[in-house]
């Protein structure tokens, strides 16, 4: 087929940038829909053609990835979040609205083609709740006016200026807080080169490489107690250590990106704000586990994250800290971002990767690990974005200072984002260790309106919830998890007391039935089930064997499916029957006797 | 073996020793305990999706998956506890929550593995009162339809497609609960056909059109026969009910096949059925053929030959056998011609140079033939002059079975490229060069070939002579002298060398093995050697004339021209295949011909006996690696008999007008038992072949001082026959010849 030129140079950049043409598929068909409105049958034949794959193999991959369209969609998508963070600061009333206003349903479009209308799942902009995106645009902090006069103007062929920086990123630094990785925040033009050298940026590789061995560089991460700050906690410096030292295979260092755990959006401007020091910290990873090539997977909504990230790579190659003898020191390392296309999934590791060799989301079977059998089958490292942006700070201040920063086997600050109904919802860096409490009440602001706190979210809609009461705990990983939650991606949600906890159990699980993968039986079955058994019941229809149904029914899920994603499902939901079992009594006298959130709408 | 490592381990308390690296879902196995599974499949890849095979295992906290788990030394496994009874029960629970409970009008009703699983796991109750999914059914092909709400997406369809047929027709669309299958065409199928993916699917999302709907698997009768397409000798068990064979498969994955069926194997048996089967003797009155009893028919063909032999001689008589009919049938036919009329002049169509490759061989012969297991299992394989994907599709599945369980390297010397090109480590593809002259290069590095093809041969050359052993596979392009330059090459490469000739048809190695050759007795002993003949004559009681007889084209020739004074043609076409003078039989006297329809040569007969298929009988064939397996009658079709029956009748009258003996064998099995005794290489031990067994037969070949051997140009010709072809049977495959990749193949 014909393509534009611009797609053309965009098609052939794309397909010879990665080690194997597969990896491509996605970021093609991204950059094809951007242009065509969706994946048209002659795209697909054209890209199957340019990568030598047969046209199933690329319809199987598109079809699984939310963000591509093999149908026509409006001119203007606006996509309407209603996941946890968005619901409790009205969402849905906004989604309610949009339809209103458009005259459309959820997935339709307007006669004229214009508008299409889409309720998605989180899109990362939790601090800045309830959030819309109209196509790659972040529109954060919505009120029904602001959202009318957005259509307004795109109706009238405007552009509305999108939500610069993330809502809530930038604020005034409370003194509870201990900005490390987020010290450059704030500054004008820190994701520039020029800026961020001023700032201090680079340093660190400059020390990595010219004055420390990688053994060396593994130690002092290792000693620094840095955890992964993706979800899962496990020690960065012992993860780079699994890595073997005589493959004989390529070895690949690949940054998640994919930040989409419902709650969580700090990733979000670590990239925007500082790309340099992620950059920086892959290049000293690169260096400790001898790999020469770097991977960022971006989730597909940050696409101007994307375009940040990838303006700061180019200038660290014409600045020589990427590419070939970086800073003269011999070392060698690319570095290339990529852009996922829309599924929570592929923020789990082996999925991630299934993406980026421009397949499925579907996760591996482990072991092997991917620190053995990786990325196209080599040796990889993968770790969060945080917690690469935080390893240039532990080298130039050294792993133990850095790991006194928090609490034994805590290492360091973390960033916290707060969300729902609070004061002062935002991402703040303190140091691991801080009580939960004083956190929410001092540094959020406490709750907002002045309402009793029900329940928190401590780290991303994963984990299991925390009632008012439960929370005067230290937050590090194993007090947390010692309490039966967890610290996860740092994505809290604060929840008050005029909340419906059946309803926030059904949106959860509304959330994980749409993200799961389809490929085990508990996981693929067992949401859509619990899905739809938390609507019925939320609607009134509830039978009272249905509340230890639900219970059991989760059990059942908890640590027989294939990846974590069954359990990410299993926990909240077992944790919001077990804890607020009353509330699902009382349903079953009627209907929901809560107003689903706080009706925003209007009030401002 | 010896050197592999051992590990222990603990299975609900016994004992098993497994090699190390094998899956504790095997070790399970072993010792006869289920471990109930979905996705794991032998021999496909490894998925851990179904979750059914969840097991405890000592300090692991969690439930593990046994068919990813690999068995370690003292690892102590519990399958029978109540921690994996409940997560079986629920996982079934979870599974039915969107599957549609059409047991009753399902296909697969009764032979389910789902429906086993849930009777044998599951919950007595169901807790699921929300709604179910539901997507209409798809029609992929005439042969394949899915059902995407009963599908339970264990993914083996797409695996054995893709990692077993390397079609890659299916994949995997959507996602979560919505997660279905979908074909290459976008709402249709683009492929092989081979119904590998009906089969192999554990419930009833993938049916097959031609036995859908039409019975339940209980009324049927299960008879396991050998394929009667190509010559590579699939088991298939044909599903039968009220005599009429509705569906074919290998589910109890036996045989030389295991599950393996191509297009033909599994949907090509409609030809039983078709309207045009002959059911009743003809006799030619004028210019037509008319229906007449078989006493009639008998007596006319008996009278005419006993004429003809008397007025004319042994030698006016010519014989033309099938490669298709049975080892029995096929030895009673010769017999016929060499104890009864006293002449050789007795062949078949050749499709490939059977007789070539163990004159070649010599008495090197008998453990120098490949099975299908050993193709299996070779380390280095070399095909010459053939597409086995398209032509032999057993062996194209050995080949690709080879190459992803033992990491078998494949080498391929061809005029064009073929479908298992992407497989192999090399590949030459010699455009106008014969393969015959390549092979003559490799042996002599003598011949008139471009700098470049001498180059790639000379690479290809170094590649083979570096291997340890080699399995060489050939077409019908190498025949004659070229098989001694093939077997000569060969004697210089390092190691085991085994071989195996490539015909069409299913019992082309049984016709030659059973000598429908005039030069060669059944075992390819010479007629004129005494040696071969003496053991003949003395069973037989008559003399076995000395003089080698004419070849079928020469036999056509002279009927044609009047030379010959009878013709009679068991199963073949030859006025279609060897007519110089088109399909008419021009001079010729006498025509009598066993058929099943009116092919060009039936048309012109005297007398058409109606002949029964391979599915309507019992007897023996030996496929093109020379194993034998047994036939079993599965169907019958009024009117037909088997040639065995129709031999047998016609011998009758013979002996009544005083022409020779009688063949007074009650069943095949009492002739197959005569030729275990006389025809050498054919000494098996029938034990085997009654359980169902291949038994490969064991050639002893001696030149005794002969000249060194070569087959005219012409004599060996493929039947150029395709996935969706099969001679004259694939003619009258209804289904088969619907199907629009038939078409575009042709």
């Amino acid at each position: 087929m014909e393509l534009s030129p611009k797609l053309a140079a965009k098609f052939e950049q794309l397909q010879d940038r990665y080690p194997v043409k597969r990896s491509a598929l996605i970021p093609m068909l991204m950059y094809a829909q951007d242009e065509y409105g969706y994946v048209t049958d002659e795209i697909v034949e054209e890209i199957a053609r340019r990568l030598e794959l047969r046209t199933v193999q690329v319809e199987e991959t598109l079809a699984f990835y939310s963000m591509l369209h093999r149908k026509p969609i409006g001119k203007h998508h606006v996509q309407v979040c209603t996941n946890v963070a968005c619901m409790l600061r009205g969402g849905n009333e906004l989604l309610e609205h949009a339809k209103k206003r458009l005259e459309i349903g959820n997935r339709e479009t307007t006669s004229d083609g214009m508008f299409s209308l889409e309720e998605v799942e989180c899109i990362g902009a939790c601090t800045g709740a309830p959030a819309i995106q109209v196509n790659y645009d972040f529109y954060e902090n919505l009120t029904v006016r602001s959202f009318d006069r957005i259509l307004e103007e795109l109706d009238k062929g405007k552009k509305p200026a999108p939500t610069g920086v993330i809502t809530g990123a930038l604020h005034e630094r409370n003194n509870l807080e201990t900005p490390l990785i987020s010290k450059r925040w704030g500054i004008k033009d820190s994701h520039k080169i020029d800026v961020a050298l001023q700032h201090g940026a680079y340093q660190a590789l400059e020390k990595a490489l010219k004055h420390m061995e990688p053994a060396q560089i593994i130690d002092e991460v290792k000693k620094s107690n840095l955890r992964g700050r993706g979800g899962a906690g496990f020690p960065t410096g012992m993860k780079w250590s699994f890595v073997p030292k005589d493959s004989p295979k390529p070895k690949y260092v690949i940054c998640n990106a994919d930040e989409s755990e419902p709650g969580t959006c700090k990733d979000r401007p670590l990239m925007e704000m500082d790309p340099h020091q992620l950059i920086e910290g892959m290049v000293i990873a690169g260096r400790a586990i001898d790999a020469h090539r770097g991977f960022i997977y971006i989730r597909g909504e940050y696409r101007y994250v994307l375009d940040i990230v990838d303006a700061a790579i180019e200038e660290a190659y014409s600045r020589g800290y990427l590419g070939k003898n970086i800073l003269g020191s011999g070392f060698d390392f690319d570095l290339l971002i990529h852009t996922g296309a829309g599924a929570y999934e592929c923020g789990e590791e082996s999925a991630l990767m299934e993406s980026l060799e421009g397949k499925r989301g579907n996760p591996r079977i482990k072991p092997p690990f991917p620190a053995v059998v990786g990325l196209y089958g080599c040796p990889t490292i993968i770790n969060n974005v945080e917690t690469l942006s935080s390893v240039p700070s532990i080298i130039l201040e050294g792993g133990e200072a850095y790991a006194n920063r928090g609490t034994p086997k805590n290492g360091g600050t973390r960033l916290l984002c707060v969300a729902g109904h609070v004061n002062k919802p935002g991402i703040y860096e303190i140091p691991l260790g801080m009580n939960m409490k004083k956190f929410i009440d001092e540094v959020a602001g406490g709750v907002r309106g002045g309402k009793k706190l029900k329940a928190v979210i401590p780290g991303g809609s994963s984990c299991p919830v925390f009632k008012a009461d439960e929370i005067d705990l230290a937050m590090d990983y194993d007090t947390i998890a010692k309490a039966g939650s967890m610290l996860g991606s740092g994505g809290m949600v604060v929840i008050d007391e005029d909340t419906c906890m059946v309803d926030m159990a059904r949106r959860i699980m509304h959330f994980y039935a749409h993200e799961s993968c389809g490929w085990c039986i508990p996981c693929r079955e067992g949401t859509a089930w619990l899905r739809k058994m938390l609507d019925r019941f939320h609607d009134g229809m509830g039978r009272p064997e249905d509340i230890d149904n639900l219970n059991e029914l989760a059990k059942n899920m908890l640590g027989r499916t294939f990846c974590p994603l069954g359990d990410a499902a299993a926990m909240p939901t077992i944790s919001i029957v077990t804890k607020f079992r009353n509330e699902f009594e009382d349903h079953l006298q009627g209907k929901c006797a809560y107003k689903s959130a706080e009706a925003l709408m209007g009030s401002r | 073996m010896a050197d592999t490592k051992l590990v222990n381990l603990k299975i609900n308390d016994r004992d098993v020793q497994v090699a190390a690296g094998t899956l504790v879902i095997e070790a399970t196995r072993r010792l006869g305990i289920e471990v109930p599974s979905f996705c794991y499949y032998p021999g496909l890849s490894l998925q851990a999706a179904c979750r059914m095979c969840l097991v405890e295992v000592e300090k692991m906290p969690k439930l593990q998956t046994a068919c990813t788990l690999v068995a370690t030394e003292g690892m102590v496994v519990r399958t029978d506890t109540d921690q994996v009874r409940n997560a079986r029960k629920f996982m079934l629970e979870f599974l039915l929550t969107n599957h549609p409970l059409d047991c009753p009008v399902c296909d697969k009703g009764g032979e389910c593995e789902l429906q086993d699983m849930v009777f044998r796991y599951g919950a007595d109750t169901s807790r699921f009162v929300e709604e179910k999914l539901h997507r209409p059914e798809e029609k992929w092909s005439d042969l394949v339809y899915y059902d995407a709400p009963r599908c339970i997406l264990c993914f083996r369809c797409v695996r054995v497609c893709d990692e077993g047929m390397d079609v890659k027709a299916l994949g995997v669309g959507m996602r979560g609960a919505h997660s279905i299958i979908i074909p290459n065409g976008g709402d249709h199928l683009d492929c092989e056909e081979c119904g590998m993916c009906i089969d192999i699917c554990p419930v009833g999302a993938l049916t097959s059109g031609t036995y859908r709907y039409k019975t339940r698997p209980w009324e049927m009768q299960y008879v396991s026969t050998i394929c009667t397409h190509c010559s590579n000798g699939c088991k298939t068990t044909l599903s039968v009910r009220n005599h009429e064979i509705l569906r074919a498969n290998n589910r109890d994955l036996s045989g030389i096949n295991k599950e393996f069926l191509c297009v033909k194997g599994r949907f090509g048996f409609d030809f039983t059925t078709h309207p045009e089967r002959i059911k009743q003797p003809m006799l030619r009155k004028g210019e037509k053929l008319h229906a007449v009893s078989w006493e009639e028919a008998a007596q006319f063909a008996a009278t005419r030959l006993k004429e003809i032999h008397l007025a004319q001689g042994p030698e006016a008589i010519g014989f033309i056998g099938s490669n298709r009919t049975s080892n029995e049938e096929n030895y009673l036919l010769q017999k016929l011609a060499r104890a009864t009329f006293g002449t050789n002049n007795i062949d078949h169509h050749r499709t490939a140079d059977y007789t070539g490759l163990v004159t070649a061989l010599g008495d090197r012969a008998t453990d120098s033939m490949l099975t299908m297991d050993e193709l299996y299992r070779s380390k280095a394989v070399l095909v010459i002059g053939n597409d086995p994907s398209n032509q032999n599709p057993l062996v194209g599945w050995q080949i690709r079975s080879g190459i992803r369980h033992n990491g078998a390297k494949l080498y391929l010397l061809n005029a064009d490229e073929v479908k298992l090109q992407r497989k192999a480590t090399q590949s030459v593809i010699l455009g106008s060069t014969k393969e015959a002259a390549a092979v003559h290069w490799l042996a002599t590095g003598e011949g008139n070939l471009s700098q470049e093809l001498a180059g790639k041969l000379g690479a290809l050359k170094s590649a083979l002579e570096a291997e340890g052993e080699l399995a060489i596979v050939f077409g019908s392009s190498v025949s004659g002298a070229a098989i001694g330059d093939l077997v000569s090459f060969a004697s210089k490469l390092n190691g085991k060398i085994r071989f195996m000739v490539l015909g069409d048809y299913a019992n082309s190695r049984g016709a030659a093995d059973m000598g429908l050759l005039p030069d060669r007795l059944p075992g390819y002993g010479y007629v004129d050697h005494a040696t071969a003949s003496g053991p003949f004559a003395r069973n037989w009681g008559a003399s076995v004339p000395g003089k080698p007889g004419l070849t079928a084209p020469q036999m056509v020739e002279a009927a044609q021209s009047g030379k010959l004074g009878a013709l009679y043609v068991v199963g073949a076409n030859p006025l279609a295949h060897f007519g110089g003078q088109g399909v008419g039989r021009g001079k010729l006297p006498l025509l009598i011909v066993h058929e099943m329809f009116l092919t060009e040569t039936a048309q012109q007969a005297d007398v058409v006996f109606p002949a029964a298929s391979a599915y309507e009988k019992d007897g023996s064939v030996t496929n093109t690696s020379g194993e034998i397996q047994l036939l079993r009658k599965a169907a019958e079709v009024m009117g037909p008999r088997s040639d065995f029956d129709l031999l047998r009748i016609l011998s009758h009258q013979l002996e009544k007008i005083g022409v020779g003996k009688a063949f007074h064998y009650k069943t095949p099995g009492a002739v197959f038992e005569e030729i275990r005794k006389v025809v050498p290489g054919y000494g098996v031990q029938p034990a085997g072949l009654l359980t169902g067994g291949a038994e490969p037969t064991l050639p002893q070949f001696s030149k005794n001082g002969h000249a060194p051997y070569d087959v005219p140009v012409d004599l060996i010709r493929t039947a150029n026959d395709n996935l969706f072809t099969s001679g004259t049977l694939g003619r009258f495959c209804t289904m088969m010849q619907s199907l629009p990749e038939a078409e575009a193949k042709s």
